[in-house]
């Protein structure tokens, strides 16, 4: 009986014990530095993983532009500062992936072209984070991927490990949008290509997200009479994307 | 055996404690008197009303069992069709009785009457519908050209179905210019989508369909929404309209052979599309003027280029559907729904009759005029029954001495008699369709030319009507000649006759109450 007194009371103090918190970041113990949405999304929680991943394609500017920016939002936590504070990048190597290669398909983290640019502005807690990407000659024939994380520096700690990374996809290729819909089919690079060459429009992020339903269903049956015609003019060879699977519209 | 007791004290303390949490005292508030009443008497459920003419002039009859009630009034009037944007209640009058000159756009309005007991907090709501209405919402439309360009004449009918007093050439009096091409065929539907009101809704429109364009007109104002130059998504198409038509859930035009369609349901913006395939693989087609349109099925159509019946379920599809030819015990279709190397003369509408449960849709029967594209001296009259994408054709080959053989415009008695009406050398004659026997009905005075012919019938109390409408045209001038029928026969002389200057291909009564469904949609 007394035995039984201390097992139940053990087993009360055990089940009380495994109810502790997970202990969450205080933000009030010293500054901390984490990547966040664009500021327009910001006290919306369902978007706090948006713009994780940025790809970038070269694709549609002429062959004289060598570079360009990819812009990504940083948000300092635990209050403002008298004084500007840098913070600092470092790329991840992502296993088994084509990792970008500084100086050819990025701008270093470290050169001052751009780390310049990698402060926390003196009573602000937000910059905009320039990439700069270039235009490699072998991004024609692929696509990299640049993760890179903000690392602990004099002024800052990271904050949540989910918000402490960002990644680009860079390439001079047709690359499939974030907002590339069911109703288009599989992805494909010959499928975006063709759309280009139907409708004149890019097809890219910035145009399906601004694209009105009834122009959407317009391109959808335009595509489907243009695809038909393609694959008339061209009797045993229809339309097929770069896995060999025939291109459809469903 | 003291330690158990113990251990009992404890549990049955614990129990305790919980039986008497348990027993709390029910300090409900019952209240026994009857509801409280608000009755108002004296408000219709609708009222028609002309925009900056006339008044909302009401005093209802109030009363109330509370006894010490206090009451307060407001009125107010809100939008019915707002789509996208929540309707605002805008307050006109605070007192019980209301003396207001109604200013407001020309569509369904709801007037709110809201009653506060202000002794007991409570209120009691009623509601009427405002129908605003101006001079166009009512009155006889004919569509007439001079050769070269359309326009509309447009008969007032204030008390009755007879008209008093006319207003001639008023799209062009109205738009400041005419409509180009000669008429074909006036269509009118309710859930044409505009911004005319001000808001993207729902849009009385009528559409005149000419050989060369196709106007959207709003009712309400007669001001053209968009022709063919603003009709379209992409670049507007080769204007070559053959119809306009409202289907199953969708308007559809034809225009240059090919078919377009506006879903109602889905957004859009009342512009047309891509063109339909007719299937996926895009074969050339070029649709005849004609279609057999169904409410709560499938439209059909005519492929001119392959005699081929094609069936047009959803206004979003890009693809049309092809037909097959139904099979029936015992008896086979006069000719195959496809191939059958037809030419299409006339196809109309004759009736629909509803399946029921568990279909629930209708099954439609149209009649066709086909001739042989070798022989073109043989020439059929087919009874066309859809159904799904199945079709049967029941033939009938006209003999040469059939005055029907040398037909040149047709009237089917819609939903009435069976009887076909056509123009046959310069007259009107009828066609038994169970007997075959056919009949002269009217012959024009000399000089007059007999330009068009179509039976409508409409009910409204003090506007019903089912005329068999025959237009003759003389010299510049033309006469619409309304004939009641009796047996399927033209009988007596004109109820009424519509007179004015050029040619008449199409006429139509447009009212309030009138709907996209209201009529057939038939040449």
């Amino acid at each position: 009986m007394k035995n039984l007194k201390y097992i139940i009371a053990f087993i009360a103090m055990a089940i009380m014990a495994s109810c502790k918190q997970d202990a969450y970041y205080l933000f009030n113990d010293t500054a901390r530095i984490q990547f966040g949405p664009d500021i327009s999304f910001l006290y919306n929680p369902e978007a706090s993983l948006r713009d994780t991943v940025k790809p970038h394609t070269f694709y549609y500017d002429n062959a004289t532009v060598q570079q360009d920016t990819v812009f990504y939002d940083i948000y300092a936590i635990g209050g403002t500062s008298k004084n500007d504070r840098a913070f600092k990048l470092v790329q991840e190597q992502v296993p088994n992936a084509a990792n970008a290669i500084a100086g050819d398909h990025f701008v270093a983290f470290d050169n001052s072209i751009v780390n310049k640019y990698y402060v926390i502005k003196a009573g602000s807690i937000h910059t905009r984070v320039p990439v700069i990407v270039l235009r490699h000659p072998d991004l024609k024939k692929k696509t990299v991927i640049l993760k890179f994380n903000v690392v602990a520096n004099d002024s800052f700690q990271p904050g949540e490990i989910s918000n402490i990374w960002r990644k680009t996809e860079i390439t001079d290729r047709l690359i499939k949008p974030l907002a590339w819909r069911a109703g288009y089919g599989k992805y494909s690079v010959a499928k975006q290509e063709f759309m280009i060459a139907v409708t004149g429009e890019r097809w890219d992020q910035l145009f399906i997200t601004t694209l009105a339903l009834d122009m959407e269903s317009y391109y959808m049956g335009t595509l489907k009479i243009a695809l038909a015609d393609y694959n008339n003019s061209h009797p045993g060879n229809p339309l097929k994307d770069e896995d060999g699977d025939l291109v459809v519209f469903p | 055996m003291q330690k158990k007791m113990k251990q009992i004290y404890i549990l049955l303390f614990c129990g305790m404690a919980i039986l008497f949490a348990s027993c709390k005292k029910d300090q409900g508030n019952y209240n026994y008197k009857a509801a409280e009443e608000i009755s108002v008497e004296g408000l219709e459920s609708t009222y028609t009303l002309v925009s900056e003419k006339d008044r909302i002039t009401l005093d209802p009859k109030v009363t109330c069992t509370d006894p010490q009630a206090e009451l307060e009034y407001m009125w107010g009037i809100y939008e019915t069709n707002a789509q996208g944007a929540p309707p605002v209640l805008d307050t006109i009058g605070r007192t019980k009785a209301i003396d207001y000159l109604i200013k407001r756009a020309p569509k369904d309005w709801i007037l709110v009457l809201r009653v506060t007991n202000k002794h007991t907090g409570y209120s009691k709501y009623l509601n009427s519908t405002l129908t605003i209405i101006t001079e166009f919402t009512r009155g006889w439309y004919v569509a007439k050209d001079d050769g070269a360009q359309t326009d509309l004449d447009l008969f007032l009918t204030p008390v009755s179905i007879v008209p008093q007093g006319k207003r001639e050439n008023i799209f062009s009096a109205v738009n400041g210019a005419k409509i180009d091409g000669r008429a074909k065929l006036l269509t009118y539907v309710s859930n044409y989508r505009s911004t005319v009101t001000g808001v993207l809704g729902a849009t009385k429109t009528l559409f005149v369909t000419t050989d060369k364009d196709v106007s959207a007109i709003y009712i309400s104002t007669l001001k053209q929404i968009r022709n063919m130059d603003n009709l379209f998504l992409g670049a507007t198409p080769t204007k070559a309209p053959n119809a306009m038509f409202a289907g199953a859930s969708a308007n559809y035009l034809i225009n240059d052979g090919k078919l377009y369609g506006l879903g109602v349901v889905e957004f859009n913006n009342g512009l047309f599309g891509a063109p339909k395939m007719k299937d996926a693989a895009n074969p050339p087609y070029h649709l005849s003027d004609y279609f057999l349109y169904g409410a709560r099925v499938e439209s059909v159509l005519f492929d001119d280029l392959s005699s081929s019946f094609l069936a047009m379920s959803q206004g979003t599809a890009s693809t049309m559907n092809g037909m097959s030819d139904e099979i029936r015990p015992g008896t086979e279709t006069g000719m195959p729904a496809n191939n059958n190397n037809k030419k299409m003369l006339f196809m109309g509408f004759k009736s629909s009759v509803p399946t029921g449960a568990p279909d629930n849709r209708d099954r439609v029967t149209g009649y066709a005029v086909f001739q042989d594209k070798t022989d073109p001296t043989l020439k059929i009259l087919s009874k066309v029954e859809p159904y799904r994408t199945n079709i049967f054709l029941t033939n009938d080959i006209l003999k040469t001495t059939d005055k029907l053989f040398n037909a040149t415009d047709y009237a089917l008695l819609v939903e009435d008699e069976n009887v076909l009406y056509f123009v046959s050398d310069n007259q009107v004659w009828s066609r038994n369709l169970s007997n075959k026997v056919e009949k002269l009905e009217f012959t024009p005075p000399s000089g007059e030319q007999l330009t068009f012919i179509r039976h409508k019938k409409y009910t409204e109390t003090n506007y019903s009507f089912n005329y068999v409408m025959v237009a003759t045209r003389s010299g510049d001038n033309y006469k619409v000649r309304m004939f009641n029928k009796s047996s399927g026969s033209i009988s007596g002389n004109p109820v009424f006759t519509l007179e004015g200057k050029g040619t008449v291909r199409d006429v139509t009564y447009i009212s309030p109450a009138v709907g996209e469904f209201t009529y057939t949609h038939s040449y």
